[in-house]
């Protein structure tokens, strides 16, 4: 019994891992999408490396200059770029 | 005595009368062009070493040119004393003269009935290759130069080179664009026109920035209609239509 609680305790933990990783962070159009909006907006980045998701049309940008910002739709339907 | 004297007269009148039938004979051959070949004879001692291969080279051009040259009919009267100074052996230097002079304007005609046929077909060529070429881009600059506001708006839409994201930021640009030329249109202030040209281009230069890795096409056709763009956002009437 304590061998499969502790499997089961590995699997739910490995797939809480897993399912917690923002899911925009390795994708490349996400990332190139949100370069391209905080260049518009005229702030510095450079490069976008990794975005962490936190809702719908929000996310954690985080540039290769060392600089983060948050780029998310706002109630009015206009793209926000925030500097964190 | 008599007869002996006689005899002597007769053979003497006879040689006298040859001679001169032999002189006779030599001097109406010569009046068919013979008073150019003598010219040419005496500056040119050529050594009859010489003469020989000349003799060949000059002998078979004049068979082949009289065949094109049919029209010429000067030649006929130059080929004419060539046969009397054939027969006649001795004269070597007056046969191969004259047929030096002939090769040179029997060959260049030639040489230029064959490069004109070249130099007047090629023009007809390059006349009828080069309104093909004129044509084809003009319909190409004439669907770019057509892009209107909506289908642009719609191509934009529908590229897969921009996220969402920066779509929409685009938008939103466009947007505030819109409303700084409606208050111009309202005020009527001409001092407007500099700042707002200046926002225009930096706007189309992001939008190009944004489509020329992914959708070059797309972004040829917005440079190619930026003056078109620029013309309907500054005529009143255009805008208001927008």
């Amino acid at each position: 019994m304590s061998t499969r609680i502790t499997i089961a305790v590995l699997v739910v933990s490995m797939a809480t891992l897993v399912a917690g990783r923002s899911p925009a962070a390795d994708d490349p159009a996400v990332l190139k999408d949100l370069t391209a909006v905080i260049a518009l907006q005229g702030q510095p980045c450079g490069q976008v490396v990794t975005a962490t998701k936190q809702g719908d049309n929000d996310y954690i940008a985080a540039c290769k200059d060392g600089s983060r910002y948050r780029v998310f739709v706002n109630a009015e339907g206009r793209v926000v770029v925030q500097k964190q | 005595m008599t007869i002996g004297n006689c005899a002597g007269a007769m053979t003497v009148a006879i040689l006298a009368l040859l001679s001169q039938a032999g002189d006779g004979r030599r001097e109406p051959s010569r009046p068919a062009g013979s008073a150019a070949v003598s010219e040419n004879t005496r500056p040119e001692p050529i050594p009859a070493k010489e003469v020989e291969p000349q003799r060949t080279v000059t002998t078979e051009p004049p068979r082949q040119k009289p065949q094109p040259a049919a029209p010429a009919t000067p030649r006929p009267p130059a080929a004419a004393p060539k046969p009397p100074a054939v027969a006649a052996g001795p004269p070597a230097s007056r046969q191969n003269e004259p047929p030096r002079a002939e090769p040179v304007p029997q060959q260049s005609p030639p040489l230029e009935k064959s490069q004109a046929p070249p130099e007047s077909t090629p023009p007809p060529s390059t006349e009828t290759a080069s309104p093909p070429e004129t044509a084809a881009p003009q319909p190409a600059k004439q669907t770019a130069a057509t892009l209107d506001l909506t289908t642009l708006e719609q191509r934009l839409r529908d590229t897969k080179a921009i996220g969402v994201f920066t779509k929409l930021s685009l938008k939103n640009q466009v947007d505030d664009l819109l409303a700084e030329f409606r208050e111009f249109h309202q005020k009527r202030d001409q001092t407007m026109l500099g700042r707002l040209r200046q926002a225009f281009d930096l706007l189309v230069l992001k939008v190009l920035s944004l489509l020329q890795d992914g959708d070059p096409t797309l972004a040829r056709d917005v440079s190619s209609s930026r003056e078109a763009l620029w013309n309907i956002l500054i005529d009143p009437n255009k805008f208001q239509e927008l």
